[in-house]
């Protein structure tokens, strides 16, 4: 998709012989249509130019539908495509193979972002083309046409629902992939130094968001062995007591696991209204700067920062 | 030695005890009851409980546990819990409860340096 990897759908959808066989039984797609398809090759191969345009005059008819199709090179190259698409419904061959072409033709609708609306009503105008060149071609013997147009409209709602199966398979995909981003960038735990974890907190906190900070941290704190984990909320808009209790909460679980919290990045703003709400946040170690937040937590594992002694007169310059 | 499931083994002036079995009412009960007589035998001034082995810790069986500390504390035995899993914790701190007054320890190394630390200045505490 975005980096040009088109995901399995045939894995995705389970998608194998047994499954195949499954969906056909469930078309009533039979041998005998399989063999009266095969027997249209002819009827399809003088009529596709004729319902490709008739197809093609609905689609440019609509500015939404014709937007998706800007220019006269891409028009003469979707129509060979649909020639093809159609030819390929009296190959012969049902297999496998037809199946991933049909996905492949989906995921090419899904990928340019057309709407299922267009592509259903792109379908009907379809079907009722071919229903008319079906009574041409079987002039007067309408129990044969009946039949021939009932099995092209199975395997054409067979070819649809793959396509819808695609649809929503690869809306799951992008969804699922935004999510896992989100959930990445919203929870970045950075090693400090040896054992003091740091949480920067940016955005505001709900009641899942803030349930997945408490569940990261303790996860990180037990693999890291932190003894101290920094936790700066400079970054959160507002502090109300909601977010004050999820805070308490994972200061008091991060305890109970062996380690302490420190609190940081607490502007005058924050403190007032945490003091104004009644929030008892005193039994939290805070501090108002990051830095200091650090120098807190050297302090608790037994270090402290420093400054360089100054090099003996002699030396310097 | 101890009536009950769960082992508590002498080390130095520690005890330790390491649950390895899930914790029903009567076995959290039981480790109670030989924990303090334990101590009440040896006259050991610290209590390590291991739990890092518990998955799920109920309200009833973290409470007893709390408990069991605050009693040997009256007995003069500092008492730490080390090892407790991410997701027990979490689970506590939800059902609002916070075993406040007792200390911990990430692991069964801190715990024994803590203990170590304690009785190297027994009046800090």
């Amino acid at each position: 998709m975005e980096l040009g990897i088109q995901p399995d759908y045939m894995k995705i959808l389970k998608l194998d012989d047994e499954e195949v066989k499954r969906r056909f039984d469930f078309f009533e797609l039979t041998e005998e249509d399989f063999r009266r398809l095969t027997e249209l090759k002819s009827f399809a191969n003088r009529c596709t130019q004729e319902i490709t345009e008739g197809l093609y005059e609905l689609i440019m008819n609509h500015p939404e539908s014709r937007a998706f199709f800007p220019d006269e090179a891409t028009l003469s190259r979707v129509k060979r495509m649909q020639n093809a698409y159609f030819l390929h419904l009296f190959s012969g061959t049902y297999d496998l193979n037809y199946v991933r072409d049909r996905l492949r033709v989906g995921a090419a609708h899904e990928r340019i972002g057309m709407p299922p609306k267009l592509y259903l009503g792109a379908y009907r105008r379809y079907l009722a083309l071919i229903h008319e060149r079906l009574l041409d071609h079987f002039k007067g013997n309408e129990a044969e046409s009946i039949k021939a147009l009932e099995t092209i409209r199975k395997i054409i709602f067979f070819d649809m629902a793959l396509a819808f199966d695609t649809y929503i398979a690869a809306y799951l995909e992008t969804m699922t992939r935004h999510q896992a981003a989100i959930r990445e960038l919203s929870t970045p735990v950075i090693k400090v130094y040896d054992r003091i974890l740091l949480l920067p907190i940016v955005g505001t906190v709900d009641t899942q968001r803030a349930n997945q900070i408490m569940e990261t941290v303790l996860v990180q704190v037990v693999e890291q062995q932190a003894r101290v984990i920094i936790i700066d909320i400079a970054g959160v808009p507002v502090v109300d007591t909601k977010v004050a209790d999820h805070i308490l909460q994972t200061t008091a679980a991060v305890q109970l696991l062996g380690a302490q919290t420190v609190l940081t990045g607490i502007s005058a703003s924050v403190a007032r209204t945490v003091i104004q709400l009644g929030v008892e946040l005193t039994r939290v170690d805070t501090r108002a700067k990051l830095s200091e937040g650090i120098e807190l937590a050297l302090s608790i594992i037994g270090k402290k920062i420093a400054s360089k002694k100054k090099r003996d007169p002699e030396d310097e310059d | 030695m101890s009536s009950g499931t769960i082992p508590i083994l002498k080390i130095g002036p520690t005890l330790l005890a390491t649950i390895q079995v899930d914790l029903h009412d009567t076995v959290v009960d039981a480790f109670q009851n030989d924990v303090l007589e334990e101590i009440e035998k040896t006259g050991s001034s610290g209590l390590i409980i291991d739990i890092s082995a518990l998955e799920t810790v109920d309200s009833y069986v973290a409470r007893t546990l709390a408990n069991t500390g605050k009693m040997a504390k009256l007995m003069g035995t500092e008492t730490v819990i080390v090892g407790m899993r991410p997701a027990v914790a979490a689970t506590l701190v939800r059902m609002g409860y916070f075993m406040s007054g007792i200390r911990t320890a990430l692991s069964l190394q801190e715990g024994l340096e803590l203990q170590a630390e304690r009785l190297q200045k027994p009046e800090s505490e």
